[in-house]
C-alpha cells in the first residue's frame, strides 16, 4: 500500500495546475509557435524580426522610455516613501493616498487628463505626444509602486537596529547605514517592477504615439492576426521580463532580513524642513494627481454625458465590477492556498515566486497572444468565447500580487499557533480552516482589494482576451474614445473610477483598525 | 554634583502610565540595578535617559545640563555620550563585526586608524578578534552579547545602559560577561545604569539596587540579602 497522499500536496499541484493552465501554457504555445513555419521548425519570424530596423528602433525606445520612467520613480518615488514612513510630516498618510490614485486607474487616464490640460497650447501638446509625456504619465502611474514599497520596507526595519544607531549617530546616519541598507531588498524590487512594468505598456504609448515594442506585437497580432510574428515580436519582452526577476530571486531575496519588529516606527522630527517639504508635497500632489484628474473629470457631471456614457457603457461597468470581483476571488484564494504551502515547503517557495513573478511582469499583451493561441480551438471555445478566457488572464497576471500578500500575512502568525494545533491532532485543512484563515481575515481582504483594482484598471488582457460585445469599461472606453464625445468618455472614466475607489473606501471603513502597540 | 538626575519624570503611552513621577539620582561611576517585574517601567526609564523616549513630565539632566523636559528632547541621543545594549542586542544584521563596532566611531568622527586601534583592543578584550569579519548570525548567542557590549563601549561612553542583555544565558555565561562589564568599568570609569529582572544578575553586580513596581520605585536595596526598606536618593509621587 502507499504511502496516503498528503492535502497539502493536493493543494499545491492543484494550484501549480491553475498557474500552469492559465499562464504557463499560453506562454509556452506562443513560444513554440514562433519557431514554427508552414508546420516546420524556422526561425523566419526571428530572423524577419531581428533584420528590420523597426525593431531595433522600437527596442530602444522602450529601454529608453523604461529607464527614464524608474529613474523618475527611483528618485521621487523613494524618499516620498521614506518621508511618509519616517517622519512627521503633516497629513502624511492623505497625501500618500492621493499619489496612489493614479496607480489604482487605468494608465490612460493620466494621459487624457494631460491631453486636456494641454490642448490649446501647442508646445505643450507637442511635448505631450512623445517621449516627454510618456515619462511624465508613466512616472505618475508607477511612483506609487516604489513609494508604497519603499515605505513599507522602511517601515518594517526594526526599531530597535534604528535606536541603537540613533544612540551614536544623526539621523541622516542612521538613515545612510541602518534603515536604507536594511531595506534595500524592498526598494530595489520595486525599481525593477517600475522596469519591467513600464517596458510592458502598451496603452499610454499608444495613446501618446510614442512607438515602443509592445505595439509591434499588439499590431502583428490585432492588424495581421500573425501569430508567430507577434510571439517574436513579444519574445525579447518576455526575455527582459524573466531576466528582470531572476535577478530580482537570485541577487535581492539575499538581502532580505527578517525582523522582529515592535510595530511602531522611529520617527525623524523634520523642525524647520516641515513647511518647505509639505509644500513640495502638496506641489507634488497638484501636478501629479488634482492637474490631470480635475481637467479629465470636469465635464463629466453634466446630464447629458452621463446619459450618453451610461447608454453606451452602462453595461460594460456592470461587466467591469463582476469580472473583477470574480477574478478578485479566485486570486484571492488562489494566492492564500499558495501562500500557506510556501509557508509549508520553503524549498518550493522560490520556483513558486520565480513563476507567478515572471507571470506578473510578462506583458499583458504577450500573455493575452498566448491565451487566444491556446484556446481558439473547436473544443474550448467554451472558454476562448467566454468571460472565462479574460478571467484565466487575470488569474495568471496577478496571481504573484495576492501570493505575496498573503505570504506576508501568514508570516506574521507566530508558528506556536500552528503547532498547537498540530500537537492536538488538528489536520492540514481543519488548521488552515481553524487558525489560519481566521487569523487572516485582514490579509485576505487585502489581497481581494488588491486583486479587484488590479483585475479593473487592466487594459491590454481587457482588450485582447474579452469576447466581442461582452468588454470590460477599461476596453470599452479606448474603444469610444475614437468617435466618443469627450464629455461622455471623462462621464466613463468618473464612472471607473468610482468603481475602484468606492470599495476601496468602504472596505477601509468596514476593517476594524490595528490595535495600537503598547 | 550627580552625573544623572531624574527628576519627577513621568512617562504615558496613550492610557498606560509606565513611569510616575519617578525621581532618582546616581553618581559618577556608580552602578545601578533597575529591577523590577516585567511592564514596570525599567526600560522605560533607560529609553528616557538615552534619548529615545521624551518624558511627559518632569526633567532629566546629565552632569547638570537639562537634557530633557516637558515633552521635548533638548540633546539629541547621539549626544547624550551614552551606550547602550539592548534586551534583543539589535546587533546590524547586514554589517560584519567590525563594521558594527566602526559605526559609532565613524558617525563621531574618530580617525580610521584610532577606530581600527580601538576596535582591535576591544574586541580582544572580549576575545572575538578571531570573528571580526563575522555576521551577527554567523555567532553563538554569548558571542552576540559580547560584541554588542563591545559596540556600546566602543565609544567610550560616560554612561552604559543595559537593558536585560543576559536574560538569555545560562549562569556560566552570565557570570563571565559580568566579570568583563565589571573590568571595563574599572578601566573606563563609566556609569553603569543596569535593567534587570533577575534577582542573581543584580547580585552578581554587587549593585545599587532600585525596585520598580507597577510604573514607581518602591525601595532601593544595598545587597541582595536587604529588605526593601527605604526611600533614600530617589522618590516617587508626591514626596
Amino acid at each position: 500500500m502507499g504511502r496516503p497522499v498528503k492535502a497539502e500536496t493536493v493543494v499545491l499541484w492543484s494550484c501549480v495546475a491553475v498557474i500552469a493552465i492559465s499562464g504557463l501554457a499560453p506562454i509556452a504555445a506562443i513560444a513554440v509557435e514562433s519557431f514554427q513555419h508552414n508546420g516546420h521548425f524556422s526561425l523566419d519570424y526571428y530572423r524577419e524580426l531581428i533584420s528590420a530596423g523597426r525593431f531595433w528602433s522600437l527596442l530602444g525606445n522602450s529601454v529608453r522610455l523604461a529607464l527614464a520612467i524608474t529613474a523618475v520613480c527611483g528618485l521621487i518615488g523613494v524618499p516620498a516613501g521614506i518621508l511618509f514612513a519616517k517622519s512627521d510630516l503633516p497629513l502624511r498618510f492623505g497625501f500618500m493616498w492621493l499619489l496612489t490614485v493614479p496607480l489604482v486607474l487605468p494608465p490612460y487616464f493620466v494621459a487624457l487628463g494631460w491631453a486636456r490640460v494641454v490642448g490649446g497650447i501647442p508646445q505643450a501638446r507637442e511635448w505631450l505626444f512623445g517621449f516627454g509625456g510618456c515619462v511624465l504619465v508613466l512616472s505618475s502611474v508607477f511612483l506609487p509602486i516604489t513609494m508604497l514599497l519603499a515605505f513599507a520596507s522602511v517601515s518594517n526595519v526594526d526599531r530597535r537596529l534604528e535606536e541603537a544607531a540613533r544612540v551614536v549617530s544623526g539621523w541622516p546616519g542612521v538613515l545612510r547605514r541602518v534603515t536604507l541598507p536594511l531595506s534595500a531588498a524592498g526598494i530595489a524590487f520595486s525599481l525593477v517592477l517600475v522596469f519591467l512594468l513600464a517596458m510592458g505598456e502598451l496603452s499610454v504609448p499608444s495613446f501618446l504615439r510614442y512607438p515602443v515594442l509592445p505595439t509591434l506585437s499588439f499590431t502583428q497580432f490585432t492588424a495581421s492576426y500573425n501569430f508567430g510574428a507577434a510571439t517574436a515580436a513579444a519574445v525579447p519582452l518576455a526575455a527582459i521580463a524573466f531576466a528582470g526577476v531572476v535577478v530580482e530571486s537570485r541577487f535581492l531575496r539575499d538581502r532580505d532580513y527578517r525582523f522582529r519588529s515592535i510595530g511602531q516606527a522611529l520617527f525623524i522630527s523634520l523642525r524647520h524642513w516641515k513647511n518647505p517639504l509639505a509644500i513640495f508635497v502638496v506641489t507634488l500632489c497638484f501636478v501629479l494627481v488634482i492637474l490631470p484628474f480635475g481637467a479629465l473629470f470636469a465635464d463629466a457631471f453634466s446630464l447629458a454625458a452621463i446619459r450618453d456614457a451610461m447608454q453606451r457603457g452602462g453595461a460594460s461597468v456592470v461587466r467591469s465590477v463582476m469580472y473583477s470581483a470574480v477574478g478578485a476571488t479566485i486570486l484571492m484564494v488562489l494566492g492564500f492556498l499558495l501562500g500557506e504551502v510556501m509557508l509549508l515547503r520553503p524549498r518550493k517557495r522560490r520556483t513558486l515566486n520565480l513563476l507567478t513573478l515572471a507571470l506578473f511582469a510578462i506583458p499583458g499583451t504577450v500573455l493575452s497572444i498566448g491565451l487566444v493561441r491556446l484556446w481558439n480551438t473547436p473544443a474550448t471555445w467554451f472558454i476562448y468565447a467566454t468571460p472565462a478566457l479574460l478571467i484565466l488572464g487575470y488569474t495568471a497576471q496577478y496571481c504573484a500580487v495576492t501570493t505575496r500578500l498573503s505570504l506576508a500575512g501568514l508570516m506574521i502568525i507566530p508558528v506556536s499557533l500552528n503547532e498547537a494545533g498540530r500537537l492536538s491532532g488538528a489536520t492540514w485543512a481543519r488548521r488552515l480552516f481553524r487558525i489560519s484563515i481566521p487569523l487572516s481575515i485582514r490579509t485576505l481582504v487585502c489581497a481581494w482589494l488588491a486583486a479587484y483594482i488590479l483585475c479593473l484598471r487592466d487594459v491590454p488582457i481587457a482588450l485582447m482576451t474579452a469576447p466581442p460585445g461582452a468588454d470590460p469599461l477599461s476596453a470599452r472606453i479606448l474603444t469610444l474614445m475614437a468617435n466618443g464625445t469627450p464629455p461622455m468618455i471623462a462621464s466613463l472614466c468618473l464612472m471607473m473610477a468610482v468603481a475602484s475607489l468606492v470599495p476601496l473606501g468602504i472596505l477601509a471603513l468596514a476593517i476594524p483598525s490595528r490595535r495600537p502597540a503598547t | 554634583m550627580n552625573h544623572i538626575d531624574v527628576d519627577h519624570v513621568s512617562k504615558r503611552f496613550g492610557a498606560r502610565v509606565a513611569i510616575n513621577r519617578l525621581s532618582l539620582q546616581v553618581e559618577r561611576s556608580e552602578r545601578l540595578v533597575l529591577f523590577g517585574p516585567s511592564g514596570c517601567g525599567k526600560t522605560t526609564v533607560l529609553r528616557l535617559l538615552a534619548g529615545l523616549e521624551a518624558p511627559d513630565d518632569g526633567e532629566i539632566r546629565i552632569d547638570g545640563r537639562v537634557v530633557a523636559r516637558v515633552g521635548r528632547n533638548l540633546v539629541p541621543p547621539e549626544k547624550r555620550d551614552v551606550g547602550m545594549v539592548f534586551q534583543d542586542l539589535a546587533l546590524w544584521p547586514h554589517m560584519t563585526v567590525r563594521q558594527n563596532l566602526m559605526f559609532g566611531l565613524n558617525a563621531r568622527g574618530v580617525s580610521k586608524r584610532e577606530a581600527d586601534v580601538r576596535v582591535q583592543e576591544l574586541l580582544e578584550r572580549v576575545g572575538l578578534k578571531h570573528r571580526i569579519d563575522a555576521k551577527p548570525h554567523q555567532l553563538s548567542g554569548g558571542e552576540q552579547q559580547r560584541v554588542a557590549l563591545a559596540r556600546a563601549l566602543v565609544t567610550r561612553p560616560s554612561i552604559l545602559l543595559m537593558d536585560e542583555p543576559l536574560s538569555s544565558l545560562d549562569d556560566e555565561r552570565k557570570r563571565a560577561i559580568v566579570s568583563d562589564l565589571l573590568g571595563f568599568q574599572s578601566q573606563f570609569g563609566f556609569t553603569l545604569i543596569y535593567v534587570t529582572h533577575d534577582r542573581s544578575e543584580a547580585d552578581m553586580l554587587a549593585a545599587r539596587v532600585c525596585h520598580l513596581r507597577d510604573a514607581q520605585p518602591v525601595g532601593q536595596i544595598f545587597s541582595s540579602t536587604d529588605s526593601v526598606t527605604e526611600f533614600d536618593n530617589f522618590t516617587y509621587g508626591d514626596k
